[in-house]
């Protein structure tokens, strides 16, 4: 495909002895939204914190506009990549030292340059997109799960990203506060945005997918489009994990 | 394995830390940094005499107080004026602990130490003195006047404690011949005094002069004639090996004192004079600007020790965190080193030891350095202990958004380790306050040092100590105010 936004290829990774991901090839197209499911401990988060390389491969490429980032050393060419693809983590990690809007401006400002102004006018953009407008001078530590975390997805669209990727982002909130953040999310799929979204929320998966990447022990095992893998998945271990969560 | 040998790579670089530090004092000890005749040609060249002195003994060299300011005065100080004016130098008096003085002619901090010092064999080994300027008339005890009929002679005071200058003539006479005694060494005759008042010895050994003088001026003292035998009576101006050139000006200047009988006749009706008026006005106001000065150097050193021991903490603290090894190793060697040495012993060397490669590092400026050194070390800890307690999520965060490790650390890690450790480093910052107080082993005019320049000019030994102590408490209330100030204020954010 020609449009593959990111390419993986082989893809290895060790902790010590531990082969957590044991060689995973796959593309993420540009616009696509991709949902990983899979048993715990099958190396989706893993996997998904090697895509921005918070986790160094052990081997194989990662290859994101043109550059392998499985080759980058922690420097100045793999924090310009970092930024054109945001993350939205499953216990939010609001910086607790700032409040709402400083959360969103500190890295336009501090990374890209931005002017507070123009800073300041983005975040009021995003804070409203995510219904948050009026918490803008709030401190992360008198907002709900559920709030902190849309202000995390506020956070990260402010760089502008090209792909957003999603590691369990409601595994961490009370049940009621779960639907807020999928809203934000579908809205975000709709506009087009390009995401790889680790979860455990099958409705959601099953309803904004355009393709379900299942993942167990290591692999990649199954990739199909929602209604297909979640209708008649074809590989066993697939089987087994969707009678046991559906 | 991987354990192993970072622990041996730990060892190692500690002890090449070590190689590095006690490199220099042996050899500059087996070299003698102050070479052959140099001291006369800097005399000359910078027109100044520097004399060490341990200025609290009276009336060869004590402390008095004219118009608000130190002046340092007595039997030796004369002589010294007239070896300056002889060399055509300018007189600068370093005051410090007697047993401080050979060290610092030995690393050139000062030309020459005139201290009522006796020409030992043991001290002739390491300097060379004049001729004998001046012979004190014999050793006195000092007891309370309570005492009176109980200590007359050296068997009275077997199975007691008798208290004498460390390092002093003094103190080896009681060691030799009064077997049956023990003896106190401190370094400053008014501590010595306090001693003996407040009963921790039973008398303490002086030369007569002293005696009186301390009797005189205190009507609960008495000095007692002792029996203990001199064999090396007499006081001379001690001087840095090989130079001779010298010690031949200095005995010019004796011979002359001596012949026009300058000491009886000049130098100790000068000295009484000041030892009067010592006595008659004791009253503390009139020391008010002693105390302030003191005062204003313990905030000078405290502030500049504060900076440097946060800037060069953070400095370790980084390298200690860092995944570069070698960084690593080096900052835990230092941090543990630091950690596992006195800090009055740190102040020595500092002073002592790296004076010999600069050689006008001053005493303040010794005293911040030590000081702040010393402080990175606890505040290194402080500060890792901080960035450890911040959650990994947070770094992870500000990378994903493409935060250099740098910017992190700036933006999101420090601001938040340092709300954690606030209550750590303010403990850390009074400490220091406090310790500052050692600086006065090197003669820094700060607070403690000012006190016992008090205690010496006034003949009171408790009242300046408690002065002093009200002083510090009230720095370091006022410190920790404004440290909770900062607390509460950072707490407001979340």
């Amino acid at each position: 495909m020609t449009n593959a936004m990111i390419k993986i290829d082989h893809l290895k990774k060790q902790f010590g002895e531990n082969e957590v991901l044991k060689d995973i090839s796959a593309e993420v197209d540009k616009g696509q939204v991709i949902c990983i499911i899979g048993p715990s401990g099958s190396g989706k988060s893993t996997f998904l914190r090697c895509l921005n390389v918070l986790e160094h491969p052990t081997s194989g490429k990662i290859v994101f506009d043109g550059t392998d980032l499985a080759q980058l050393k922690d420097g100045k060419e793999l924090d310009q990549l970092r930024e054109k693809m945001g993350m939205v983590f499953q216990s939010f990690n609001l910086f607790p030292n700032m409040n709402v809007i400083e959360n969103i401006k500190l890295a336009p400002m501090k990374v890209k340059g931005l002017s507070e102004e123009e800073a300041e006018k983005t975040a009021l953009e995003l804070l409203e997109r995510v219904g948050l407008k009026d918490r803008a001078k709030q401190y992360p530590s008198s907002l709900s799960g559920g709030q902190q975390q849309r202000v995390a997805i506020a956070r990260a669209l402010a760089m502008n990203p090209e792909v957003m990727l999603f590691d369990e982002p409601t595994s961490a909130l009370d049940p009621e506060m779960v639907g807020e953040v999928l809203k934000t999310m579908q809205d975000l799929a709709e506009s087009g945005m390009t995401m790889v979204v680790v979860t455990h929320e099958m409705g959601f998966a099953r309803e904004v997918a355009d393709e379900i990447w299942f993942m167990a022990d290591g692999y990649l095992q199954e990739q199909g489009k929602p209604e297909e893998l979640f209708a008649s998945p074809k590989s066993q271990r697939a089987k087994d994990f969707l009678a046991k969560v559906l | 394995m991987g354990k192993i040998k970072h622990l041996i790579l730990i060892l190692l670089v500690s002890l090449l830390g070590l190689s590095i530090s006690t490199a220099t004092p042996v050899q500059a000890a087996k070299q003698n940094k102050v070479e052959a005749n140099t001291v006369l040609q800097k005399i000359q060249k910078s027109k100044q005499l520097v004399v060490g002195t341990s200025a609290d003994y009276p009336p060869l060299e004590f402390t008095a107080s004219e118009n608000g300011s130190t002046k340092y005065v007595g039997v030796d100080i004369e002589l010294a004026k007239d070896i300056a004016k002889d060399l055509g130098a300018k007189l600068v008096i370093k005051n410090m602990s007697f047993d401080s003085l050979l060290v610092a002619l030995e690393t050139g901090k000062v030309d020459m130490v005139i201290s009522a010092m006796t020409p030992t064999p043991e001290r002739k080994k390491s300097v060379d003195f004049s001729k004998i300027y001046y012979r004190p008339s014999g050793e006195y005890f000092l007891i309370n006047k309570k005492d009176q009929a109980k200590y007359k002679s050296i068997k009275d005071f077997a199975g007691q404690t008798l208290g004498a200058q460390t390092g002093s003539i003094q103190y080896e006479l009681i060691q030799k011949q009064m077997k049956k005694s023990k003896v106190k060494g401190l370094g400053k005759i008014n501590n010595l005094v306090l001693a003996l008042q407040s009963g921790k010895v039973a008398g303490v050994v002086v030369e007569e002069l002293i005696a009186k003088a301390y009797a005189q001026n205190n009507k609960n003292l008495l000095a007692v004639r002792s029996d203990l035998k001199e064999d090396q009576a007499g006081n001379a101006v001690a001087i840095a090996k090989g130079q001779t050139a010298l010690v031949k000006k200095v005995n010019q200047t004796i011979d002359r004192v001596q012949k026009d009988k300058l000491i009886d006749q000049k130098y100790l009706p000068a000295a009484a004079k000041y030892m009067k008026t010592a006595s008659k006005n004791n009253s503390m106001s009139k020391y008010l600007p002693y105390f302030i000065k003191g005062l204003g150097y313990t905030v000078i050193i405290t502030i500049f020790s504060v900076l440097i021991g946060v800037i060069l903490g953070t400095v370790f603290a980084l390298m200690r965190l860092s995944n570069v090894k070698i960084l690593h190793g080096l900052a835990v060697a230092y941090i543990e080193f630091i950690r596992g040495t006195p800090q009055m012993v740190q102040i020595l060397f500092v002073y002592f030891g790296v004076g010999y490669l600069i050689s006008n590092l001053s005493a303040v400026v010794a005293g911040i350095i030590a000081i702040g050194l010393n402080s990175a070390a606890y505040v290194a800890e402080d500060i890792r202990s901080g960035i450890e307690s911040i959650a990994k999520g947070q770094t992870e965060a500000a990378r994903s958004l493409g935060l250099s490790q740098a910017k992190t650390y700036r933006y999101v890690i420090i601001p938040q380790a340092l709300k954690n450790i606030w209550p750590a480093l303010g403990n850390e910052f009074i400490t220091l306050l406090k310790d500052s107080s050692l600086v006065s082993v090197i003669g820094v005019s700060e607070l403690m040092y000012q006190t016992q320049l008090v205690q010496t000019s006034t003949y009171r030994g408790v009242l300046p100590l408690f002065i002093a102590m009200v002083i510090y408490f009230i720095m370091t209330f006022t410190l920790s105010r404004i440290l909770n100030y900062f607390e509460k204020r950072m707490k407001h954010n979340d």
